[in-house]
């Protein structure tokens, strides 16, 4: 383990519109740190930014100002096929709405960063295989995403998001479309994943629930970062009751 | 209100409606310029000498009206895909189904008859400046021929009513049965390739089976006669329509085994093709037909043009002659490129032409030695003196520029001098290319004729005058083929884009999918190349296949209708290539994300 942060965000601004048009400032300057490792949870309301942020971290958008480090790199210098190797190599990703390719089976999807890497096909199988057991989704490999359950397609996304043993997984919602077994489900394989692989997680949600999961709880409101909590080694409903509490305050 | 709604969503779709219009308008545009020549029994009678014109172009009407049914289908399909969202919020805000329906019907027609109008506006402007341009540029003169024709215009408009009456009802059909809430989920779901070896094999066989009886059936058009087009028409239409949806699935599945597929977005690419594939059977189908028919019109067209100078050589050993050049004439004469000349004196006394017997035997004059194979390479002789003076050689005789018949003497130098007559000369000219001086020509052959015309109106010495009857013969023929190759290839474009460009919303979230998960964007260029690639080099190697065949249905008309198609087929392949490039172009700037700014 190096001491390097897996996530260091210096004084991040990010506005929307032209110069001379109506601004937005969506990030009004965002602090933080991720030690390698951690599970980590970003909340805020509808509007509070959240995804604006995740968006920066995750090479899909650029700040207007302040730099994010990953593992040490600081990203929004990164350019073109620099930015997509880094995200093939350093990044994986669970969206709220699966985002699987329909056309190829759930085998080929979780392949696909693989195939991208030029792995040969010999170890993209063994690698599929492995965590497809991980992940107990060895039954519904051949299957197309239209044939599986939301909470299968984000299994079969999960694997596909940590297949290339990224340092980061980045959640966004990730059960927001999952009825409340699957999310359970989900957030116990994450945490799982967390635990046995390494991969530092970053969730953006706004639900209790699924935050609960996490170590450490960063709140969001109007771009910028109001308060932080830790479990510190509590259980798990002693932490929903207090994400409740913060919530209740924060949000006045 | 509802009309409200209907003006904020084609603003809102409007890359989509553009797409949708420009592709109607492009096939009703297309429709109107083949009837204006199907349906002209003027033009086809007396134009074109050609005893199966008028039954080749009923099938060749009924060929493209069934091209036009799918695709006037496949654009409401697409039309309703836009709409129904609205018709299910319209619904869901309490609006009657009734009401509903039958803003959709009037949707549907509106755009049918706006579109249908403005193609047949663009199709009478295109039929004027294609047929000026080309017949001016092949040098022909065609009669009863006029881009406007209210006969054409009637049937274009009534087959595209009358289709999108169909294609409304089948729309209303499928939004009648389809409940509220579905209509306004947007039906993205895509079916599992129902991957079915054995009915695939079945499938395959079948497909290859029917293509081998249409390219039989073309094959023996001399023992099959007239029947050899419909068994062709209905067999390869079939054949390639089982091929595209079985062969290809089969080949591809077994790229998908190998190990190339699992580099890089191959698999995706191949995945994405076999998923296409079955979704674009009928239009793979019909750009295939429409392939082969351009590029079997435009072979047919320049088969035509390359036979009248070979026709015309066959005719005389040369071009044409010229009695007692005057000035204008003399430097017209030194205008034409490639040309040989011989000039013969002339004394005219006692009704008796006198030629210098030295001239004949230093240049022989030479005659054309007949073939059963008009179109073959000519082959000359020369003419002996004594078959000369018996006036056995009408040509020969046709040089003294008289009406009448006079009797050639050839004499010595001796001899000649002394008669009292002036001396005159005729100047036989032979050029390598007739196409190439064929404005000058014209003049000269004029000039000539009226100032020494023959005993038989309009008739002159030389090749030169059966190339401009032959011209007047096969002209039309040729005329048509350029004509239809021409509408045609602008036609397969339109559809193929117009497909492909519609399936562009539903690739626009892959994309940007597989940028998310770090696919440099080069790669997603390659695979958008390949899987376009495909799409259009499978419906073009099979149409060069269907041409290969159906050029055996020329056989009897023309010497050799393979002469040149390595070239015709290459000058094709670089306008469709054109068109490719066009496509990805569009279609990359339509499904690629943007580039990061800064």
């Amino acid at each position: 383990m190096t001491n390097t942060p897996i996530i260091n965000v210096t004084d991040l601004h990010k506005t929307y519109g032209k110069k001379g048009e109506k601004q937005y400032e969506a990030l009004k300057g965002i602090n933080f740190k991720m030690e390698s490792g951690e599970f980590v949870g970003i909340m805020g309301a509808s509007g509070s930014g959240k995804t604006t942020l995740l968006n920066m971290l995750a090479t899909l958008d650029k700040p207007t100002s302040g730099t994010v480090e990953i593992n040490g790199q600081d990203v929004t210098k990164l350019n073109g096929n620099k930015i997509s190797d880094f995200r093939a190599h350093q990044i994986g990703f669970i969206f709220q709405d699966f985002n699987l390719l329909e056309t190829l089976t759930a085998y080929e999807n979780i392949a696909l960063p693989l195939s991208l890497q030029g792995v040969n096909r010999k170890e993209i199988g063994t690698a599929v295989a492995q965590i497809a057991q991980t992940l107990s989704i060895e039954d519904l490999l051949d299957k197309y995403p239209a044939e599986l359950s939301g909470g299968q397609k984000q299994r079969v996304a999960a694997a596909r998001g940590i297949i290339a043993k990224p340092a980061l997984l980045f959640g966004d919602e990730p059960t927001g479309a999952l009825d409340s077994n699957s999310a359970r489900e989900l957030l116990e394989l994450l945490k799982r994943i967390n635990y046995e692989q390494l991969i530092s997680i970053l969730l953006v949600t706004h639900d209790p629930f699924s935050a609960s999961y996490c170590d450490r709880i960063l709140f969001i409101k109007d771009g910028v970062i109001g308060q932080e909590i830790k479990r510190d080694g509590r259980s798990r409903t002693e932490f929903y009751q207090e994400i409740l509490e913060q919530l209740g305050t924060f949000e006045q | 209100m509802l009309m409200k709604l209907t003006m904020a969503n084609i603003k809102s779709h409007l890359r989509d409606y553009i797409v949708l219009l420009t592709g109607l308008v492009m096939s009703s545009a297309i429709f109107y310029m083949f009837a204006n020549l199907a349906t002209n029994e003027a033009l086809i009678k007396s134009d074109l000498n050609f005893k199966f014109a008028s039954v080749v172009f009923i099938f060749g009407l009924i060929l493209l009206a069934i091209i036009t049914l799918v695709y006037v289908m496949y654009a409401n399909q697409f039309l309703l895909n836009m709409r129904q969202h609205d018709y299910g919020l319209f619904m869901m805000l309490g609006a009657k189904k009734s009401r509903v329906s039958q803003l959709l019907v009037l949707e549907t027609m509106v755009i049918g008859l706006g579109a249908t109008v403005i193609g047949i506006i663009i199709g009478i402007l295109a039929t004027g400046g294609l047929s000026g341009w080309l017949l001016g540029n092949l040098g022909l003169t065609i009669h009863h021929f006029n881009p406007v024709y209210p006969k054409a215009i009637l049937v274009t408009l009534a087959l595209f009513l009358a289709l999108f009456f169909i294609a409304a009802m089948l729309n209303l059909q499928r939004m009648i049965k389809t409940p509220v809430l579905k209509l306004l989920k947007q039906a993205d779901t895509v079916d599992r390739v129902n991957f079915k070896p054995v009915r695939l094999v079945v499938q395959a066989i079948l497909g290859i089976g029917l293509l081998a009886v249409g390219y039989w059936a073309m094959d023996s058009i001399t023992t099959l006669q007239l029947l050899s087009v419909p068994i062709a028409i209905v067999t390869i239409t079939i054949g390639s329509y089982l091929i595209f949806r079985a062969v290809i699935l089969l080949i591809l599945n077994l790229i998908k085994k190998t190990n190339w597929a699992t580099k890089g977005l191959n698999d995706f690419t191949i995945s994405q093709i076999m998923f296409r594939v079955r979704d674009y059977t009928k239009i793979l189908t019909i750009t295939s037909l429409l392939f082969a028919m351009a590029l079997g019109a435009i072979t047919v067209g320049a088969g035509f043009r390359r036979d009248i100078p070979l026709i015309a050589n066959n005719t005389s050993a040369y071009t044409l002659a010229i009695n007692d050049p005057d000035a204008t004439q003399t430097k017209q004469l030194k205008q034409l490129t490639d040309a040989n000349q011989i000039t013969y004196q002339q004394k005219f006394a006692d009704n008796k032409v006198y030629y210098l017997q030295s001239e004949l035997q230093k240049n022989p004059f030479k005659e054309a030695i007949p073939s059963n194979k008009p179109q073959a390479k000519a082959h000359y002789r020369n003419v002996s003196v004594d078959k000369l003076t018996q006036n056995q050689q009408y040509e020969f005789a046709m040089l003294s520029g008289k009406k009448q018949t006079l009797k050639a003497q050839f004499l010595s130098t001796g001899e000649f001098s002394p008669i009292k007559a002036p001396v005159q000369r005729v100047i036989l000219v032979k050029v390598k290319s007739i196409p190439a001086n064929y404005q000058v020509l014209n003049k000269l052959n004029k000039s000539q004729n009226s100032k020494h015309p023959s005993a038989m109106p309009e008739i002159t010495f030389g090749s030169f005058n059966t190339y401009l009857l032959s011209i007047s013969i096969f002209g039309g023929l040729e005329f048509v083929g350029y004509f239809l190759g021409i509408a045609f290839l602008a036609m397969l474009a339109s559809c193929l884009m117009f497909k492909i460009l519609a399936g562009a919303t539903q690739d626009q979230i892959r994309y940007r999918m597989l940028a998310k998960i770090g696919t440099r964007r080069s790669l997603l260029k390659r695979s958008i190349d390949s899987e376009i690639l495909v799409l259009f080099a499978l419906p073009g190697a099979l149409g060069i296949v269907d041409v290969l065949f159906g050029l055996k249905l020329f056989k009897p008309l023309m010497a050799d209708p393979y002469n040149h198609i390595g070239w015709i087929i290459a000058g094709f392949g670089v306008i469709y290539l054109g068109y490719y490039l066009l496509t990805i172009w569009l279609y990359q700037m339509l499904v690629l994300p943007a580039k990061n700014k800064h």
